[in-house]
This record gives structure tokens, C-alpha cells and sequence, in this order.
């Protein structure tokens, strides 16, 4: 997987998560597009680069919103390292297994999240953060996956086969 | 070297926290600078949504032929945008008609929104005025239906308002009944919901009483309405109990916005 082609989706998923999510909210929840792409990655890759590209998608959603810079950083490189460590023991085509490491993934990065919020003295309820927040924005995060895995496997080969030749 | 990157991260979000700095001349001319291409996402999320229904439109005149389904196509999406203008035309005139019924308690500036937090915990939303329209932080920003926010910092060309139903915002309310007061603080974005904390246990309310804000030391002026009661739960001291607050204003949605200015006592 190169760079580029990474850099290429993160500012593509980076535009979507600011403007049609909006759109496709349920009840107020939208999914996290960003840190899907970079659990995919830390799945297929392992927990290094699942955690090198968490922190810097992460940082750039941050220096894009302005304010708190290294919240989602982090949280995105929790993600990506937890859900590398899932890719090292599960088999990677079956989309059923993805979607419930991203369900899992997703639900510690966003746990991250709220820590980080406490770390901040940003008070959320803990009904609200894991209710409200945690758990459908993992599962809606989740349901994504049969619709979009498949697609990103195939578009990181076919740029592979392209620089190969 | 990971434990001073985290620790390098973790200080730089306390340092870029919004509550603990005004926005510096960089920050400010960063933000006007991306102003624009804020609006042009917005654009596009809008264009993208009009294409996912025009396209949805299409599957459901399959069964037409081609000739005509372009015509339905056509005069739906005619229709389409016309009901847009109209719907805004309404949302304008609801708007013009609140200042001019407001025009003896408050100055008011019409303002659009531009972007919106992209993420579940925060509710933010960043409007088309800025200080050189005249607005300054901590103005109120409401609707016809009721409060929004607050206005948290301002650059020369856009200003950004912090929803009421953010976990870092408090709006000194009453309940309009019973006069009884607390705080309405935010719980998440993603909730649509607030709740009023610090009501003594004795104080008497009810389900679908009304909160309005109490302007008792608060920068919001008094009696705006704040939302509606939607249950109330015991708070874990046992001293108190909080109530579950539903905005009148349609937070998730809000196109255009009013920002007080001025308040005439």
C-alpha cells in the first residue's frame, strides 16, 4: 500500500466526513469515516502502520477543525494499532470478521476519545458518551464495512499493479 | 519515543483548547482564508445530496420511457430547486418577521451557516458573519423557535457558535412554571439533547414543562426559550435532580440563524 494512494483516500474520506455525512445522519449519529480507513489499513497492514496512519489522519482532522489538536490523532492510533493487532489473528477476507473488528476498533478509539475528554475537563455523562455516542457510532461505523472493504482492497491493488508496471 | 510523542500530543491539546485563548491574527486570517473553501464543501455536500435524490428519482421512473422520464426528471428537479427557494423564502420570511416582532428587545443579524463539526461529541457550527459585521464573542444566537448557542470566537469574516447541546455549554435557565432555576448543559452533539442540572429534589416539575433562560448572571438575555422538559432522572448525590431537555430549536438542522447584538433593557 503506497503512500500516495493513502494520502489520496485520506483527503477524499476527509472531505466526505465534512460535508454529505451531515446528510446521512441517524438520529443525530454519523459514522467515522476517517477512523474506518484507518482501521482498514492497520487490518490489512499490522499495528505499526495501522498506528502511524491513525495519528496522521487523526492530526489531520484536528489541524482541519482548528481546536484541540491531538484528540483524534491519538484516538485514530489507538484504533489502527488495535485493530492491526485483530488483523494478526483473524482472516482478512472474510467481510463478517472486518466489520466486527471495526465495530470493536471503532468503539476504543471513540473510549479513547472520552478519556481524553475527561484528561480536557470536557464532562460528558457516561450514559450519553457510551449510548449516545460510543456504541451507534461503532455500529453505524461498522455497517459501512460490506460496502466499502471490498472497494478499498480492490483500489490499493489496482494502484499497487499500476506502480509495479 | 511514542511515550514523547503522546505526551508532546497530549500538550498540545490543552494548549489549542478554544476556551483558553482568543484567536490569535494568524488564526484569525487562517480561518477567513478557509472560509471559502468551507463554503465550497458545503456546496458540494449540498450538490451531492441533490444528485443522491436525483438519481433515486430516476430508479423510481424506470418504467417510463426514456424521452419522458428525462422530461419528469427535468421538471422534478425544477421542482425541486423550487421548493428549495420556497422553503427558504419561508425560512427568510419567518426570520424577518421574529426581528421585526424582536426589533424592541434585540438587535438582530441574519447569518447562514457554513460548517458544522464533523464529529459526535462537539456541537459547533461556524456562521457567515464575523467582526466586521459587528459581532463579537459571547453574543446569543437563536431562531424564531429558540436558543442555539453562543458565539466563542470571531475572526474578520465568520464567527463560531458553540451549540447549547455541547458538553462545555451552560445556559442559566428556569423552569417558566414553576420559576424554578438550574443549568442547562450539553451532553453530546450526537444526543440533540440537554439536560438541567442542580434542581433541588423538592422543586416541583413536570414532563413537557418549558425552560426559558434566566439572564441571572448569564450572558443570555432572560427569557429566551431553551426547550422542553423530556424527563427528569435523580442526580447521583441525592441532593438534586436533573431533567432531560429537548432544544426547541431543530439543532441538527439549522440553515439560517439570528445573532443578538445588541439588547435594549
Amino acid at each position: 500500500m503506497h503512500f500516495s494512494a493513502l494520502l489520496f483516500l485520506l483527503g477524499a474520506v476527509l472531505i466526505l466526513q465534512t460535508t454529505i455525512l451531515e446528510y446521512i445522519a441517524l438520529y443525530g449519529v454519523k459514522p467515522d469515516l476517517v477512523m474506518l480507513l484507518v482501521i482498514f489499513n492497520g487490518f490489512l497492514l499490522g499495528p505499526r502502520e495501522g498506528a502511524f496512519l491513525g495519528f496522521a489522519g487523526g492530526m489531520l482532522e484536528d489541524l482541519f477543525s482548528g481546536s484541540y489538536i491531538g484528540l483524534n490523532a491519538l484516538s485514530n492510533m489507538v484504533a489502527g494499532y488495535f485493530a492491526g493487532a485483530c488483523g494478526e489473528r483473524f482472516y482478512k477476507e472474510n467481510t463478517l470478521v472486518v466489520s466486527g473488528v471495526a465495530f470493536v476498533s471503532t468503539a476504543v478509539g471513540l473510549s479513547v476519545n472520552y478519556l481524553l475528554l475527561l484528561y480536557l475537563n470536557i464532562h460528558v455523562p457516561l450514559f450519553h458518551a457510551l449510548l449516545r455516542v460510543v456504541v451507534p457510532t461503532a455500529l453505524y461505523t461498522a455497517l459501512l464495512v460490506p460496502f466499502l472493504f471490498k472497494r478499498v482492497i480492490s483500489f490499493l491493488k489496482t494502484r499497487d499493479r499500476d506502480q509495479l508496471n | 519515543m511514542l511515550a514523547a510523542l503522546v505526551a508532546a500530543t497530549l500538550a498540545a491539546m490543552r494548549v489549542t483548547a478554544p476556551e483558553l485563548a482568543r484567536l490569535t491574527p494568524l488564526e484569525s486570517r487562517f480561518r477567513d482564508a478557509l472560509a471559502p473553501v468551507r463554503i465550497s464543501l458545503t456546496w458540494l455536500g449540498s450538490q451531492a445530496r441533490y444528485a443522491m435524490s436525483f438519481s433515486v428519482s430516476m430508479v423510481r421512473a424506470g418504467e417510463r420511457n426514456l424521452a419522458l422520464e428525462q422530461e419528469v426528471a427535468r421538471l422534478e428537479s425544477q421542482v425541486t430547486q423550487l421548493t428549495e427557494f420556497k422553503l427558504e423564502s419561508e425560512r427568510l420570511s419567518n426570520l424577518l418577521n421574529y426581528k421585526q416582532v424582536m426589533a424592541k428587545r434585540y438587535n438582530l443579524l441574519t447569518a447562514s451557516i457554513v460548517d458544522r463539526d464533523p464529529g459526535n461529541w462537539f456541537g459547533t457550527i461556524t456562521l457567515n458573519r464575523g467582526a466586521g459585521d459587528g459581532v463579537k464573542e459571547n453574543m446569543t444566537v437563536l431562531t424564531p423557535e429558540g436558543l442555539v448557542g453562543r458565539v466563542v470566537s470571531v475572526s474578520a469574516a465568520t464567527c463560531e457558535v458553540l451549540l447549547i447541546t455541547d458538553p462545555r455549554s451552560g445556559v442559566g435557565s428556569l423552569v417558566q412554571d414553576t420559576r424554578t432555576s438550574g443549568i442547562v448543559e450539553g451532553t453530546t452533539a450526537s444526543s440533540r439533547m440537554a439536560r438541567m442540572i442542580h434542581i433541588p429534589n423538592n422543586a416541583p416539575i413536570e414532563v413537557g414543562q418549558a425552560v426559558v433562560t434566566s439572564g441571572l448572571g448569564s450572558i443570555f438575555p432572560k427569557s429566551i426559550p431553551v426547550g422542553v422538559i423530556a424527563g427528569i432522572n435523580s442526580e447521583s448525590s441525592g441532593l438534586f435532580k436533573s431533567a432531560d431537555i429537548l432544544p426547541y430549536a431543530n439543532l441538527n438542522q439549522l440553515e439560517e440563524v439570528l445573532i443578538v447584538t445588541e439588547v435594549y433593557s
